[in-house]
This record gives C-alpha cells, sequence and structure tokens, in this order.
C-alpha cells in the first residue's frame, strides 16, 4: 500500500476577482508525514480548500513549493498535474459529486478508465474498494437509490480504487447526520490505520476534527496552531 | 421597473443562448420568407385567372395540335344573345426569341378583333388599343422582356420563331403591359401572322388555342361542356378547361416549384417550433426556482404564466425579425429576372418581395412562440412554490 | 481510455426532453437532405445515360429541341455522307436513324389523372434500335402493318393507359388508334420516358412529310468534333451536337430546382448547428460539478472535449437515422415518382427517387459534421472549465 508525505514551502496563493486581487494562503509552510492524518480546521474565507488543491494538484500557488511524495508540484505543467493526480490522488468531498446515470460499481471504476488495465483486473479492483468500504452488496444501485452514507462510501471507494498515496477531504460529513458522520470518520480512520494512507480532511465540525492525530487551524490564509493529539484506538470494522 | 423591463432582462441573463437560440430561428425563418412570398405570388396569379372568367379550348390530344380558326364561329353560335360567352380570341404559338436569346417567351399570335376585350387584364389604354387595330404588325408584351432587352413603346423588334415553318418576323411594340402577373408574354396579330404564311406558300388559318371571356364561373362551366361535345369524335376533338386548370398543367410540369415551395414552409415550421420549444425548455428548467420565489412574493400564478409565454413570444419574433429583414431586403434585390433568364424558367421571376409574406412569416413565428412556451408556461402555472425552491436546478 | 459510450448515451436522455426536440430538428434536416440528395441523383443518373459520346443528334439549324425541329427528307440523305458513320456488320447500311417527335397528353397516375402530362413520342425505323444501343425491347415491338407503339418502362410507370394491350388515340385528328404492344427499357435514360412507334406510320397519321431529327451512331475510333464540323458546314448545314450535350442543354429547369433546394439545405443546417449548440451548452452547464469531479479524478481537457464532441456526434446521428427512416417512409407512402419539364422539348422526363444506402451514408456523414461544429463551443468551454471554483459551486 502506498503512501506519501507532503511537504509546502513558503506558498502564497492569490486570486483574481475582476480587477481585485484577494490574497488567500500568505507563506505558508507545512509539513505531513507519510501515513498521518491531519485535520484542516478553519473559519470559512479561511483558505482550507485552497489548500486542500493544492496539495491535490487541482490548483497551483502563486509563489512557493508543494512537493507530495516525489512530485514537485508547483513545477509540473497541468497536464502533468492532470496525470500525477489520477495515480497520486484521491478525492473526497461534500457533495460526493457521484454521475447520476452510473451504478455504484461503474462511479467507482470510473478512475481506472484512465489505465491500461483488463476489464476484469478493473473489476477486481473496484470489487476490493468497495468491500473495504462496506457495500460490496449496492454494486448495481444508482445514486438516487442509495443514502447520503452510502453515497459518500462510494466516493471513497472511487477515490481509493486507483491505491493513491494521499486521500484529501473536504468536509465529507457536512451534508450526513450525526451517526453516518460517525461512520463515515471510522472508514477514514481505517484507512489509515490499516493501510497507511496519508490523509488530509478539512473540516469546520470540532467532533470530526477529533478523529485526526493531528490538528492544523488556519486562520486568514497562515497557520496559527499546530495540535498533535493521541491516535486513536484502531477502529472496529465498519458494517 | 416594469414586466416588459423584467422580461428583457431575463432575456439578457444568457446572452449566449438567445443568441444562439435567435439565429437558430433566423435561417429557418428568412428561407419561409421566400418560400411563403412564392406561394403567396402563385395563388395572386391563379386568382387573377380566376378573375378574369376565361375558358381555354384546345385540342384533345395534345396543345400542339392545330385547330381550324373557322370554329371559332362555330363556338360563337352556340351562345348568339352573348349572355355567357362574351369574346372568342384565336390563338396561335409562335414561340419567337430574340436571335441569340434563351429567354423563352411566351409568344402568340391572336385574333386582333376580340384580343383587347378578352386580355382585358392587360390594360391597354384607349389610345395603345386603338394603335393594336390600326397598326398592323402591333405587339403587346410584358414587362420582363421590355426590362430584359431595353424595349420602349414604338420600338421595331424581330422573333425567330422556334416552330415550323420558322418564320422570322418584325413588329412593332404598341404597348408593354404594367401587369406583373403577364410579365413574359408577347402578343401580336394572327392576321400578320398568316399574310407571311400565305406569302410562304405555308399553311395558315390555323389556332392552337381559343380564349373564351365569360361572363360568369356558372358561363365557363357550361360552354365547356356545350364545347368539348361539339366536338366530340371530329378530328378537331377538343379539351376545354378554365385558365388556372391550364395553367397549373405547366407549373406542374416545371417541377413543380410551387410544390416545392409549400414542403419547404412546412418542414421550416415544423423545424423551428422544435428549436423554440427547446429553448424555452431548457430556459425554464434553469429558472425554476426564481420563479417560485415570484409566486412566493405575491405574483399570481396567472402572471407567472404570461411572463414565461410572453418571453417565448418575444424570443420568437426577435429571431424571426433577425431572419426575415436580411431576407427582405435579399428578396427587394433578388435577380428574379436574370435567374429566369439563365435558367429559361421565366416562373421563377414570381419570387419577390411580398408584404403578405412577410406578415404571415412574423404570425407564425408568433404562433410558435406562443406554442412554443405555452409547456414551460403552463408548468409555471402549476408550480408547487415550497418543493420549487428547495428544487436544485 | 475514455469514458464509455453508454455513459454519454444515459447522460443524453438524463434531459430527455431537449435530447428528443434536437434529435428531432437534425431528422426533419436529413429527411430533406436524403430526398434532395436522392431526387438529384435519379435526375443525374437518367441524364447521364444519355451521354453517349459516339452517339449524335442532328437538328434543324436554329433549333433547340427536336420538338420545334424539322429536317426535310433530302437534307437527311445528305447525312449519308459523313465518313465517320458505324455501319451495320450484316448489311453494310450506315447506322443513321430519321426520326419524328411528336406529343401526346396523358393523365398522371400518381394524382389519379387530375393532371396531363405531354409525353414525347418517337417515331423510328428498325435502325433506331441499333443507333440507340441501350434501349432494350422487353417483349414485343410494335408491327410494322398495324397501328402499334412500344412505351418506355417509366412512361408506363408514371402514365394512364400504357399497358400491353391499352389503346392510344393519337394523329392530327387524334382519332388514330394504336395499340400498345410491348414496353422497353432504356437504362432509366430519358427515351425511358416517352412512347416509340413506327415512322412511316406516325407520318400519315400526322400528315407530316419531313423529319423532326437524326441520330447516328460514330464508327469505332470516329471523331464526334469532326462530324459535327461536317454537318455544320456548307454541304449539309444542320445542326449537331453529341447526346451528351444536348441533354446537358435541356436540363435548365432541373438546375434551378437544385440550386434553390441546395440553399434551403443549408439555411436547415446552419439552424441545425447552432439549435445543437445552444442544447449542448445547455448540458455543458448543467453539468459543471460532473465535469470537475471528472477531471479532479484526472481525466484531462482533451478527454472532456472529446466526450461532449462525442454525445453531439451520437444526437447527430440518432437523428439522422431517424430522419433517414422518415424519408424512406415518405417515399413509400407518398410515392417516389416525379416528372419534370424540358421547356425546350415541351415534354416530360420521367423519373424515381431512391434511397440507396450511399445516399443514407452521405446524409449521415453530413449530419455528424454538423453535430461536430455544433458542439466545438459548447465543448471547448466544457474543457477550459475551472475546475476549482466549479467544485465550490452550492
Amino acid at each position: 500500500m502506498s503512501s506519501a508525505d507532503i511537504e509546502l514551502h513558503d506558498v502564497c496563493k492569490v486570486y483574481r476577482k475582476g480587477r481585485i486581487d484577494i490574497p488567500v494562503l500568505d507563506g505558508l509552510e507545512l509539513s505531513i508525514a507519510a501515513g498521518e492524518f491531519v485535520v484542516l480546521m478553519g473559519p470559512s474565507g479561511s483558505g482550507k480548500s485552497t489548500l486542500l488543491h493544492l496539495i491535490g494538484g487541482l490548483d497551483s500557488p502563486t509563489a512557493g513549493s508543494v512537493r507530495v511524495g516525489d512530485a514537485q508540484l508547483d513545477q509540473m505543467s497541468e497536464r502533468q498535474l492532470t496525470a500525477w493526480r489520477s495515480r497520486h490522488v484521491g478525492f473526497i468531498f461534500q457533495m460526493y459529486h457521484l454521475v447520476p446515470v452510473l451504478t455504484a460499481a461503474q462511479n467507482v471504476e470510473l478512475p481506472l478508465l484512465l489505465f491500461r488495465m483488463s476489464a476484469s483486473e478493473r473489476k477486481e479492483r473496484v470489487a476490493t474498494a468497495l468491500s473495504i468500504v462496506g457495500l460490496a452488496d449496492r454494486t448495481d444501485h444508482r445514486p438516487n437509490q442509495l443514502s447520503g452514507g452510502q453515497e459518500q462510501r462510494v466516493a471513497i471507494a472511487r477515490a481509493i480504487v486507483t491505491d493513491p498515496d494521499v486521500i484529501l477531504a473536504d468536509e465529507p460529513t457536512g451534508d450526513l447526520d450525526a451517526h453516518t458522520s460517525e461512520e463515515i470518520l471510522k472508514l477514514l480512520n481505517l484507512l489509515n490505520s490499516e493501510f497507511g494512507k496519508t490523509i488530509v480532511l478539512v473540516t469546520h465540525d470540532p467532533r470530526a476534527a477529533a478523529h485526526g492525530q493531528r490538528i492544523l487551524h488556519l486562520d486568514k490564509g497562515a497557520l496559527h496552531r499546530d495540535e498533535k493529539r493521541a491516535p486513536r484506538p484502531a477502529a472496529a470494522a465498519v458494517s | 421597473m416594469t414586466l416588459t423591463y423584467v422580461l428583457m432582462q431575463n432575456l439578457k441573463r444568457n446572452p449566449l443562448r438567445t443568441a444562439l437560440t435567435a439565429i437558430a430561428f433566423a435561417f429557418p425563418m428568412a428561407v419561409f420568407v421566400a418560400a411563403i412570398a412564392f406561394v403567396v405570388a402563385m395563388v395572386r396569379l391563379s386568382q387573377a385567372n380566376a378573375q378574369e372568367l376565361r375558358l381555354v379550348v384546345r385540342h384533345k390530344a395534345t396543345l400542339t395540335n392545330y385547330l381550324p380558326e373557322g370554329n371559332r364561329r362555330k363556338i360563337e353560335a352556340l351562345d348568339p344573345d352573348r349572355t355567357r360567352l362574351k369574346a372568342i380570341c384565336g390563338m396561335r404559338w409562335f414561340g419567337g426569341r430574340v436571335p441569340d436569346s434563351k429567354i423563352a417567351l411566351t409568344n402568340l399570335a391572336v385574333d386582333p378583333d376580340t384580343f383587347p376585350i378578352v386580355y382585358s387584364d392587360l390594360a391597354m389604354t384607349e389610345d395603345e388599343t386603338a394603335l393594336w387595330h390600326r397598326e398592323r404588325r402591333a405587339a403587346v408584351i410584358g414587362s420582363l422582356p421590355a426590362s430584359a432587352y431595353g424595349w420602349k413603346v414604338g420600338d421595331r423588334v424581330t422573333l425567330n420563331s422556334t416552330v415550323p415553318p420558322y418564320l422570322s418576323l418584325e413588329f412593332q411594340i404598341v404597348c408593354i403591359s404594367p401587369n406583373p402577373v403577364r410579365a413574359n408574354f408577347f402578343f401580336f396579330r394572327r392576321d400578320y401572322l398568316d399574310e407571311s404564311l400565305v406569302q410562304i406558300n405555308a399553311p395558315s388559318g390555323r389556332v392552337n388555342t381559343f380564349w373564351i371571356k365569360c361572363t360568369s364561373v356558372e358561363a365557363i362551366r357550361s360552354l365547356q361542356q356545350q364545347i368539348d361535345a361539339m366536338f366530340a369524335n371530329s378530328p378537331d376533338e377538343t379539351k376545354s378547361e378554365d385558365e388556372n386548370a391550364f395553367v397549373a398543367g405547366f407549373i406542374q410540369a416545371t417541377g413543380d416549384i410551387p410544390a416545392l415551395m409549400q414542403a419547404m414552409a412546412i418542414v421550416v415550421v415544423f423545424i423551428v417550433a422544435l428549436i423554440a420549444g427547446n429553448a424555452m425548455m431548457m430556459s425554464f428548467r434553469e429558472r425554476v426556482r426564481e420563479l417560485a420565489v415570484f409566486k412566493a412574493i405575491g405574483f399570481p400564478s396567472l402572471r407567472v404564466f404570461f411572463i414565461v409565454i410572453t418571453e417565448s413570444l418575444m424570443l420568437a419574433l426577435f429571431g424571426a425579425m433577425l431572419g426575415v429583414v436580411p431576407a427582405s431586403v435579399l428578396l427587394l434585390i433578388f435577380p428574379g429576372q436574370e435567374l429566369a433568364k439563365l435558367f429559361g424558367v421565366p416562373i421563377i421571376n414570381q419570387l419577390r418581395l411580398s408584404w403578405p409574406a412577410v406578415v404571415g412569416a412574423l404570425a407564425i413565428a408568433a404562433f410558435v412562440g406562443l406554442v412554443a412556451g405555452f409547456w414551460p408556461a403552463w408548468q409555471a402555472l402549476r408550480l408547487k412554490t415550497v418543493d420549487a425552491i428547495r428544487h436544485v436546478a | 481510455m475514455s469514458l464509455p459510450l453508454s455513459y454519454h448515451l444515459r447522460c443524453l436522455f438524463v434531459r430527455k426532453t431537449s435530447t428528443i426536440l434536437t434529435i428531432l430538428v437534425v431528422a426533419a434536416v436529413v429527411a430533406v437532405l436524403a430526398w434532395m440528395t436522392a431526387f438529384a441523383q435519379a435526375v443525374k443518373s437518367s441524364l447521364a445515360v444519355a451521354g453517349d459520346e459516339r452517339k449524335i443528334i442532328v437538328l434543324r439549324q436554329g433549333a433547340t429541341a427536336e420538338s420545334n425541329s424539322v429536317i426535310p427528307v433530302d437534307e437527311f440523305n445528305k447525312l449519308r455522307q459523313l465518313t465517320h458513320l458505324a455501319t451495320d456488320a450484316s448489311t453494310g447500311e450506315a447506322l443513321l436513324s430519321p426520326e419524328l417527335m411528336v406529343q401526346v397528353a396523358l393523365p398522371r397516375l400518381r394524382d389519379a389523372g387530375r393532371t396531363t402530362a405531354n409525353v414525347a413520342v418517337r417515331g423510328v425505323t428498325e435502325k433506331a434500335f441499333q443507333v440507340h444501343p441501350k434501349i432494350k425491347l422487353l417483349g414485343s415491338s410494335f408491327s410494322k402493318g398495324q397501328p402499334e407503339v412500344i412505351a418506355g418502362l417509366a412512361a408506363a410507370k408514371q402514365f394512364a393507359g400504357l399497358n400491353v394491350g391499352d389503346t392510344l388515340h393519337m394523329g392530327y385528328g387524334g382519332d388514330r388508334g394504336y395499340r400498345v404492344a410491348g414496353h422497353f427499357s432504356a437504362q432509366g435514360g430519358p427515351m425511358e420516358s416517352e412512347i416509340w412507334a413506327y415512322l412511316p406510320s406516325l407520318m400519315s397519321s400526322y400528315a407530316r412529310t419531313m423529319y423532326s431529327s437524326a441520330y447516328l451512331r460514330l464508327r469505332e475510333g470516329g471523331d464526334a468534333a469532326a462530324t459535327i464540323e461536317q454537318i455544320r458546314g456548307p454541304a449539309i448545314q444542320l445542326s449537331a451536337a453529341t447526346e451528351a450535350q444536348y441533354w446537358k442543354e435541356q436540363s435548365g429547369t432541373f438546375q434551378l430546382y437544385l440550386l434553390l433546394a441546395y440553399i434551403f439545405l443549408a439555411a436547415m443546417c446552419v439552424a441545425a448547428i447552432f439549435a445543437i449548440a445552444n442544447t449542448m451548452f445547455s448540458f455543458v452547464a448543467g453539468r459543471t460539478r460532473e465535469i470537475a469531479m471528472l477531471r479532479t479524478i484526472g481525466f484531462g481537457r482533451g478527454k472532456i472535449l472529446a466526450g461532449f464532441m462525442t454525445e453531439s456526434v451520437l444526437l447527430s446521428l440518432m437523428g439522422g437515422v431517424i430522419g433517414s427512416g422518415l424519408c424512406a417512409a415518405w417515399l413509400a407512402l407518398v410515392g417516389n415518382k416525379k416528372d419534370m419539364f424540358g421547356a425546350n422539348t415541351f415534354t416530360t422526363l420521367a423519373f424515381e427517387i431512391k434511397l440507396n444506402p450511399l445516399i443514407i451514408i452521405q446524409s449521415l456523414l453530413a449530419v455528424t459534421l454538423v453535430g461536430v461544429v455544433g458542439a466545438l463551443w459548447p465543448a471547448t468551454r466544457a474543457a477550459r472549465l475551472q475546475v476549482v471554483s466549479a467544485l465550490r459551486e452550492p
């Protein structure tokens, strides 16, 4: 199972809105070890989603260096970033972003279409991913036949099917109730503890934050606090 | 802030879609205007013909067979009181062409005495009529040859006949008829033709058709039956038909361009309705939440209905104008006469701007706009505000 | 590897109404395109049959068509001087055919006889069958003793009274009854719209002493241009052209018809392009989050562009198939027979409009192009989507 460390050095990100320049990140420094489960917290507008996008190669910094594993992201072209992303990163969003016309299994299969793989190999990987998230029996359901929690699990399966080094989650429990949120977070813990994935979780919910080993507080584009907590006991198998 | 303002803003909300829809609308509409203009011209033509109450008598076997001129008297004898038959004019095809020209004229030698009566729609003045009777080589022509060859009243012109015995005759133009429906005609006196035929020992005293000016529609019908009955089973067996039926045979055969135009018009309306409908559906889907808000604020449902339908109407009319205006301009400068000359098909000259066609095209566009907007407007009417506000577009 | 076709198809039908309306627009355009192409094809191939380079038609000087030409018998005989004439292998006689053109008005079958058409009647001798080798008898020929005719297949299919055994009323007084003895085919060329009779019989029925035209066949390697010059020259003083040239001149009406049709089609195609663009823009706008998600996973801009182009092409092809079906149904139900009148020949050319696979493929290709062009701008917009801001959308 693969994993990568993350290093950001003197990172600045400025957005242009019309004629105004809005600085979102300013001189950010951050190091995340491989296999760490890090939580990013902060008020809205603090730049946490931006930071996540930079780590995931979805966006490029205005200045500074972003390194994930062996890849120096700030020096890669968009095409290179896209290709890199497909192999090394798994994204999980608040809105799941599943394709409504495809089944759960087909949704999970999507990232695999970018690689040269036989159909049977793809099928195998999809089955593995779905069983890890505990949805082995829902493979042929469409998103509108699944509950919110189940949809998010499909999204997680999709995020891990390519065996990425890093999993980036942007408010994954934002739309879910307390009980379902807890299940999702436990699943993330599993991915981290059993499979050693580096996870960066963005949230404003303190209870979600409790699942991470390290909490980073962002405000106005800079890190304010860096808490380290005791690692949680291994999560029970999620049903 | 009026409703109109709101409507205009809506159309501007997605300017790309408005533009695309308008352009997609405009092209078929342009074609439509042209096609309808043509159909209108054809209808005018047939109405003009019908008004003239003329009956055409020809040889039953084929138009190119001759009938003896003496049969005119026999036909006249059928109605000595002239209650049905006003006048009868024998016509013989000369098929003349200006040397080295491709334009096909409707060129006929006609009985001089009755011609002005039978063809009263040429609107010959008294002086012109007098000149026709006085001048042996008189010719009455339409606007097409006049403009094509630059002829004026008083000019002497020569035509070469394309039928046996291939005479070449000189004529003097006494009248250029303004009637647009008779544009490519060239009539001259049959006594002049017969004299020339006699001079070269060719058979004379024959006609291809008799044109009869009748007093009423019933007169046409009764004379039609009587004439055909009179000549049945004789060597000069006849087929009589009213002018529109006679002309229909020709028009049908010239590739049936009127039918083509009508078909085009229908296809256009169909396509345009689909385009408009699609645009309206897309627009509606995006604005469901906003329309619900209107209702929540307190706009009555009917008002919302009218907003949507009016928007559709305006979009349709905008697109239609975008197509109709350039098409009208093009039709104004349309080289109908040039094309008629180029292809030798005079009927294309009828393709010109006609206001009924423009109005008709806009009316159809408005109708399409209303129909296309109806379904989304109806949906808007029945919208449950609460559901819609939660609806994710 | 890229996204499967089933994904694209399903995406199209999420927005059922828009997709169906757009498909119908395309279908309408294709139906008309296929019909026009088939029509043009039918006339062109008919005229192409009359493209024999070794057959020369001779008319009176200044005549524009056979129907207004006369050739006196002694002038016709002068044609025997021509040096490049082919000869009959067995008899050694020159392949020279004197012909007389008259017409007869016959009701059209397709509108139940409401209108009549002027059908050409050609008086010929036996030589005609050798000079016009594409004419094949289907059954008996006309006898020389009895007044009989043979009818071209195209004419028999479109005009009334041309079945074997029917009697045609011809002649100057319209009182000579000619029995239809059989039919002939002419590979779909213009002569298949004619009726043929025995020349001397026809001449006496119409009280004619002169021929209308003459056709001659050049021998192997004979020089057409030189022969035409000779015919025009002072010794003979008639006009001549190869058959191909003659028929090209007669097709003025047809050219105009085609021009009008193509202008119409061009306008419709533009409308279809804009309609497709409109629909695709709406699809793209409605799927921005999905596009962003795909980009996140690693599908590059090119793949996104290709995806939307694929959807547009699928749309167009579906419309194309439906349109072709509509056209075929129209031809089958309403009829595929048309005839066109030559202002010069004063007779009508009958032909059948047929859809063949090539025409359908051409129409589908055309409509695919329309789909590609229409989708270009929206697909580019999808490809250029700013992923980050799209992900932020509520």
